[in-house]
């Protein structure tokens, strides 16, 4: 069964935990420019949105990268061999969603590997905001969010 | 170095040179933080300097867990002598600046001298290169910010506004475009180096001493800090506060002459329906669960965010009881584009509006609208005329007890502040004895830095828990009864060295306190390998504290400065839940001599030899 990461950007209020840990994780260190999830802050309009590779079922950065580096794993999704990557960025000139990152430090691409099935930016976000979900269970999810609005909105509106 | 980078940047505005020195030397003994910088300046001003002369330096200092996944380690300290109190002047901010600065390979920056045309200082990891600032220079603090970040909106910014260009004593210093440092006047010293912004952009990371043990400990901090009673409610404090103060028997309105305002309860109805009508969208810090912030935008008026705190919509409506929150909201974004302290200002436009139906500015505000409680518009137009220095706001710029002498006529009597003339927080003080303790015995006169949180704060709400936590800290319940001078002393400093703690380290002290000194243990000994106790650190607390008495008394402060306005001693309360509650000045030196006692000073505040000994200070 696969899972995905499922990203409400409602609920996000920007503390990057999820950037931090990604990479504490992965590298043993703290740099969110070597996360592979990255927290896109607009402060001046208060809007932050949490990017990362979604998985894609045809991915375009596998089909491109000349030296098929990026495999498709069936439970993980596309995942990247980083000794055969050469850094030539094609991947991320094609993503498009924005979802391939450079790694500043080692100049290769860096992609979310869901920290084989325990996805750490999930574990710690505080306001739920990331969550590792069944992908077929990603409409119900999303219908389930919807009537909660609209409940709401109705509650409001007879108040 | 694990936790730190090692490296604290000196750049000297006068010569245009950029070094760095060890943060080592002073990391053992000082944390990191408030700590580091206390000693900074210690070491780095002669003493008697003018704070706005380019002898005064502006020292911005993170703690070892600032960036690190630790939860609220968003902060960096900020320290230099204050041209508002003549004494240290200190603030602390959170935010995602001093994360961004420790990536880039920096613990602080020192930044010293004098430019001759105003410039900015642009880091981008070992690049730190010192640019003209001409074209910045003038412009408000969102505008500065968006034009430094061009296209990268990681790129974090610290800087003025026009207030602080201006020398405006009531400046702070923005980073980005929402937290602050900005009580005591820091936003003027940077401005008097013709310093406009630092910008700075970082991908170096961060070395951590076992990776594996911090993220374990984070999801058990992350729970202690949601399982405050106040966590939940947090996001609605934009309108909840007004309440919560009420409830507490905290607030005042106007002049500090009214524990009751009759058109109150309107005002929080108004404020309510303000942010209910308003886009609204929670938001935090860096690495905090708390979401104290929010971004609100409203039609016609505009955006940015705001911390659900005292010092800001709720300082700005009581103090000047206006309540029509569209103005408020005008007036709050004002502050935060002027590059003002919300807090300090809206206490000194509250003293001119006492003073003005007095006849004591007739001299010097002849024109509309009058400045009388509840005129959003003379609101609005006096935080202007404050920010640009022009007329009346030139002499209210130099902050309430200055502008209080320069104005005569018996403008000093009515004049309220704590140490050293710094304009006090949001917050009724004569019944709240530790609080009023605090504030006269604190380094900088800045509630902010010393006694948040204290426990009978609450005791009217929540008396179980505020009793729950003064029999813990000292003992005895009794010390969370606001009204009463016993065991205060000690309460005030256990709470001084947490909030020194917190500020040294580099964590937010909202949450420090509730999660724990065992905890925060843990996690610094995860981040920088080195094993502590809370005894150890509360030890360090000591130290760092009795230094910033050290600089002060350099400064030439002695035990009748550590004091805070007349009136809290001669003017009764005349309503409200504290009726006739007034300091009473033998108790008030009573709970200064147990105060000194604790710290190891002497009867005159100077710290004993065998003290600084002790702390390895002598």
């Amino acid at each position: 069964m696969q899972k995905m990461i499922f990203i409400d950007y409602d609920k996000c209020i920007g503390c990057k935990t999820c950037e931090t840990v990604c990479s504490l994780s992965h590298q043993g260190r703290v740099n969110p420019s070597q996360a592979r999830i990255s927290v896109v802050r607009y402060e001046r309009i208060g809007i932050n949105v949490p990017m990362m590779c979604q998985k894609c079922q045809d991915p375009v950065c596998m089909a491109v990268c000349p030296m098929k580096a990026i495999t498709f794993d069936p439970a993980l999704g596309t995942q990247i061999d980083n000794s055969r990557c050469i850094g030539c960025k094609i991947c991320i000139l094609s993503c498009p969603i924005g979802g391939v990152s450079l790694d500043p430090v080692n100049k290769k691409t860096i992609m979310c590997d869901l920290c084989e099935g325990d996805p750490q930016c999930a574990r710690l976000c505080p306001e739920k905001a990331i969550e590792y979900v069944e992908v077929s269970l990603l409409p119900y999810k999303k219908r389930r969010d919807g009537i909660e609005r609209l409940e709401k909105f109705l509650r409001e509106e007879r108040k | 170095m694990n936790g730190y980078t090692d490296k604290i940047l000196v750049v000297d505005l006068t010569y245009k040179n950029v070094r760095t020195i060890s943060t080592q030397k002073y990391s053992d003994r000082f944390q990191g933080g408030r700590g580091i910088a206390v000693a900074l300046a210690y070491d780095f001003i002669p003493g008697d300097v003018n704070p706005l002369k380019p002898e005064n330096p502006l020292i911005f200092m993170t703690g070892p867990l600032t960036g690190t996944l630790a939860p609220s380690s968003g902060r960096i300290d900020v320290i230099t002598k204050s041209p508002e109190t003549g004494l240290l002047g200190g603030a602390n901010a959170g935010g995602f600046f001093g994360p961004e600065l420790k990536y880039a390979g920096y613990d602080g920056i020192v930044i010293v001298g004098e430019a001759a045309s105003p410039v900015y200082i642009d880091i981008f990891n070992d690049d730190v290169i010192i640019k003209d600032a001409q074209n910045l220079w003038g412009k408000g603090v969102f505008n500065t910010v968006e034009t430094l970040r061009k296209s990268d909106e990681d790129v974090q910014v610290a800087c003025i506004g026009p207030a602080g260009e201006r020398l405006v004593n009531l400046s702070g210093i923005a980073f980005s475009m929402r937290n602050y440092a900005a009580r005591g006047g820091l936003g003027a010293v940077m401005g008097s180096k013709k310093l406009k912004a630092i910008a700075v952009r970082g991908t170096k990371g961060l070395d951590i001493a076992k990776a594996d043990g911090l993220i374990g400990l984070v999801a058990g901090i992350q729970d202690r800090i949601k399982m405050m009673p106040s966590y939940p409610e947090y996001p609605e404090w934009h309108y909840k506060l007004f309440e919560i103060l009420e409830s507490d028997s905290k607030s005042f309105f106007g002049n500090y002459e009214d524990r009751v305002w009759e058109d109150r309860f309107e005002a929080y109805e108004n404020a309510k329906r303000f942010v209910k009508q308003a886009e609204f969208r929670r938001e935090t810090c860096f690495a905090c669960p708390l979401r104290c912030w929010a971004y609100i935008n409203v039609k016609g008026i505009g955006g940015s965010s705001i911390a659900a705190c005292q010092g800001t919509l709720t300082s700005l409506a009581n103090f000047s009881k206006v309540k029509d929150f569209g103005k408020l909201w005008k007036a709050y974004l004002l502050c935060q584009d002027l590059g003002l302290d919300v807090s300090g200002t809206s206490a000194v436009v509250a003293f001119a509006m006492d003073l003005y139906p007095r006849g004591m500015l007739d001299d010097l505000w002849k024109q509309e609208p009058k400045l009388i409680y509840g005129n959003g518009d003379a609101l609005i137009d006096l935080i202007k005329k404050i920010a640009l220095r022009e007329g009346l706001g030139n002499i209210l710029a130099h902050g309430v007890r200055k502008a209080s002498l320069a104005i005569g006529k018996g403008a000093a009597e009515r004049a309220v502040y704590s140490k050293g003339g710094l304009e006090l927080w949001l917050m009724e003080i004569r019944p709240f004895k530790g609080t009023a303790l605090s504030s006269a015995v604190t380094d900088s006169g800045s509630q902010n830095r010393a006694t948040y949180g204290l426990c009978e704060f609450y005791y009217k709400s929540m008396r179980k828990q505020a009793e729950m936590v003064a029999k813990k800290l000292v003992g005895t319940e009794e010390a969370a009864i606001p009204t009463k001078y016993e065991h205060k002393p000690k309460l005030v400093a256990i709470y001084e060295n947490l909030h020194i703690l917190a500020d040294s380290l580099g964590v937010c002290s909202i949450p420090f306190m509730p999660v724990g000194l065992e905890l925060w243990g843990q996690v610094f000994a995860a981040v920088t390998g080195i094993e502590t106790t809370p005894k150890a650190l509360m030890l360090a607390a000591e130290r760092i504290r009795t230094l910033e008495r050290l600089f002060n008394i350099r400064e030439g402060l002695t035990r009748k400065d550590d004091t805070i306005a007349e009136r809290m001693f001669n003017e009764p309360l005349k309503d409200g839940a504290w009726k006739g509650e007034v300091l009473n000045r033998e108790k008030f030196e009573q709970m200064k001599d147990a105060y000194y006692a604790l710290r190891g000073w002497d009867a005159e505040g100077k710290p004993k030899q065998e003290t600084l000994e002790k702390l390895g200070l002598a």
